[in-house]
């Protein structure tokens, strides 16, 4: 049985008379890649900046092997390193500065931290740009700046706080692979992230928060299923939205259905079956049928199914 | 990694103490600025004020008001350094690297205390051309006048740190620090023995009282009687001792409560 890495017990988080999270119970095991997915605003960052002890849980607690963030602040910064959504540092500083200071802090000796620094900067691309001042680097090399003190700290608990904002395609991918190798050395990672399909490319598992509370957790396919039926019938058509509504609001078997477009997009059970019933149903409202598709859902789906939002409008 | 607590301890107060030093690379024009005026001051200023300035005879001494001036001002020059650590404080939460800061596996208390102390060296070190400025223009070069002030100095500074470092994590708003600090700087100076001895309005019963537990006249008081004891011993606001006590004591009990403010109420975000 895994053990358990970090234990989120009731963690509510209040700012003056916003609650920025609101009673979050979540495990965390050992040595898996765990996915935090929500909009902005929806208590993600709140949540990893709660974890690695910067803020302070106003109600509950978390507990990072067995310590807690509230009273054992100082043994738990020990396990947890963390990239932050915003690169942090002043106008000043070069990079090579910032990590080898950073290096020296987590434990490296004055030689061992000139090594690993070198080494981490070459893996990231990052060597070029060492003597800039950090005003002078763009926010791709900002972020991976950010990557290269998680890389160097090698922490039991890594965080990443969307790490792939703001860089090309050719390093998310690498990037991608260095936190998939994390992993492979017994890390426990989490990430952060709003991007569905770094969601679903990366991570194990996934919760996925909105408005500051859990909506659902488990493994993609998992949630996949949860959609009744799991199927989606989309429609193109011609015609008046709103009859279309009046319509599928009268239809019992039909769950949720989300418009875009003069496309619509219906959950439902046993969808090759009922999605002829409601072209019947369209038809006779002279509403021209242009396209019909019928899938499996996407983690879009998925994240609509239990919120009832899409990512994008969060 | 794991070393034995009292040493890490104090390898992360070392790392603290260079991430204020490595930052000091971002005030030399404002150091610059500051010891030119300095120099200015003193050189012109100060000598046209002192040839205005004639003390009464008090106990039989002869004072010189240029002497009196010279570490009066220098006082408030480390105070005035030492109180702007709050901008770099306020740039820092406003930069996010406060929060970096809290995320690092550093004790909170080693945290606070190597904030203090590097705040305190750096502020120190960038008054050290002004003290030395001084030190050549009065002609005295006794090492241990020289050595027991600057330890003094930078007591002092490590103390006004500290106090900085607590108001500035407490108040986390950019415009309450700028009122906060704007006041106290002109406030203490003036109800303070920097520019003119505690004897001299004793009559003004509020300004003698604050002036006699104002650090300020401590740090100044202590640095003429440590130079010239004979001179100013009249009129210093405590024996030499007692001044050095509470300089010390400050610096103690102010990175205490930096310490105790850090570790207790401390956090990231809501900077205002």
């Amino acid at each position: 049985m895994v053990a358990k890495a970090i234990e989120f017990k009731n963690f509510t988080k209040v700012f003056g008379s916003t609650i920025a999270v609101d009673s979050l119970n979540l495990d965390i095991y050992e040595g898996e890649i765990f996915g935090l997915l929500g909009p902005n605003g929806s208590g993600k960052s709140t949540t990893l900046l709660t974890l690695s002890t910067v803020y302070k849980p106003t109600r509950g607690d978390i507990y990072v092997y067995g310590h807690s963030v509230s009273r054992e602040g100082d043994i738990v910064r020990r396990y947890v390193g963390i990239a932050f959504q915003e690169p942090k540092a002043l106008w000043i500083d070069t990079p090579y500065e910032l990590l080898e200071w950073h290096a020296r802090v987590v434990g490296y000796s004055r030689s061992e931290a000139k090594q690993v620094v070198k080494e981490v900067m070459e893996q990231l691309n990052l060597w070029e740009h060492r003597k800039k001042m950090f005003y002078q680097l763009s926010g791709g090399t900002r972020k991976k700046i950010e990557i290269a003190k998680v890389l160097i700290q090698r922490p039991k608990v890594a965080i990443f706080d969307e790490p792939t904002a703001q860089v090309d395609v050719i390093t998310k991918h690498a990037l991608w692979d260095i936190i998939r190798g994390l992993r492979e050395e017994g890390t426990t990672v989490i990430v952060a992230t709003n991007d569905m399909f770094e969601a679903e490319r990366i991570c194990e598992r996934i919760g996925i928060i909105f408005k500051g509370r859990l909506r659902a957790l488990g493994r993609v396919e998992e949630l996949k299923d949860q959609i009744p039926g799991g199927d989606i019938v989309e429609i193109q058509f011609e015609g008046d939205e709103e009859k279309v509504k009046r319509l599928l609001d009268s239809l019992s078997e039909i769950g949720k259905y989300q418009f875009s477009d003069h496309r619509v997009r219906i959950y439902l059970n046993k969808g090759e079956e009922k999605a002829v019933e409601i072209i019947n149903n369209f038809t006779s409202l002279n509403i021209k049928v242009k396209k019909v598709m019928i899938q499996e859902p996407t983690l879009d789906d998925v994240f609509f199914y239990f919120t009832g939002s899409m990512l994008k409008e969060g | 990694m794991h070393m034995p607590a009292l040493r890490e301890d104090l390898r992360g107060l070392w790392l603290l103490v260079i991430w204020d030093l490595n930052r000091m690379k971002s005030r030399t024009l404002f150091v610059v600025m500051r010891v030119s005026w300095f120099a200015l001051q003193v050189s012109l200023f100060g000598l046209a004020l002192s040839a205005m300035v004639r003390f009464r005879a008090i106990a039989g001494t002869n004072l010189d008001y240029y002497h009196f001036y010279l570490f009066g001002i220098y006082t408030s020059m480390l105070f005035s350094i030492s109180v702007s650590k709050a901008y770099d404080i306020a740039e820092e939460f406003e930069e996010g690297t406060i929060e970096y800061l809290l995320s690092l596996p550093f004790p909170r208390r080693v945290l606070a205390l190597g904030r203090s102390i590097g705040g305190g060296i750096a502020s120190f070190l960038f008054t050290l051309p002004m003290f030395a400025f001084i030190v050549y223009l009065l002609g005295s070069y006794d090492p241990v006048a020289l050595t027991v002030s600057m330890i003094s100095a930078l007591a002092f500074s490590i103390g006004v740190v500290g106090f900085v470092l607590t108001v500035v994590l407490s108040l986390k708003s950019s415009d309450s620090t700028d009122i906060a600090f704007g006041l106290l700087d002109a406030i203490l100076v003036r109800l303070s023995t920097v520019f003119y001895p505690a004897l001299v309005l004793s009559k003004i019963a509020p300004y003698y009282y604050a002036a006699l537990v104002n650090p300020l006249s401590h740090m100044s008081d202590l640095l003429r009687t440590i130079f010239f004891f004979e001179e100013f011993k009249a009129i210093a606001v405590a024996n030499p001792d007692l001044m050095a006590a509470y300089v010390f004591g400050l610096a103690v009990g102010l990175s205490t409560l930096a310490v105790l403010v850090v570790e207790k109420a401390v956090e990231g975000g809501g900077w205002k």
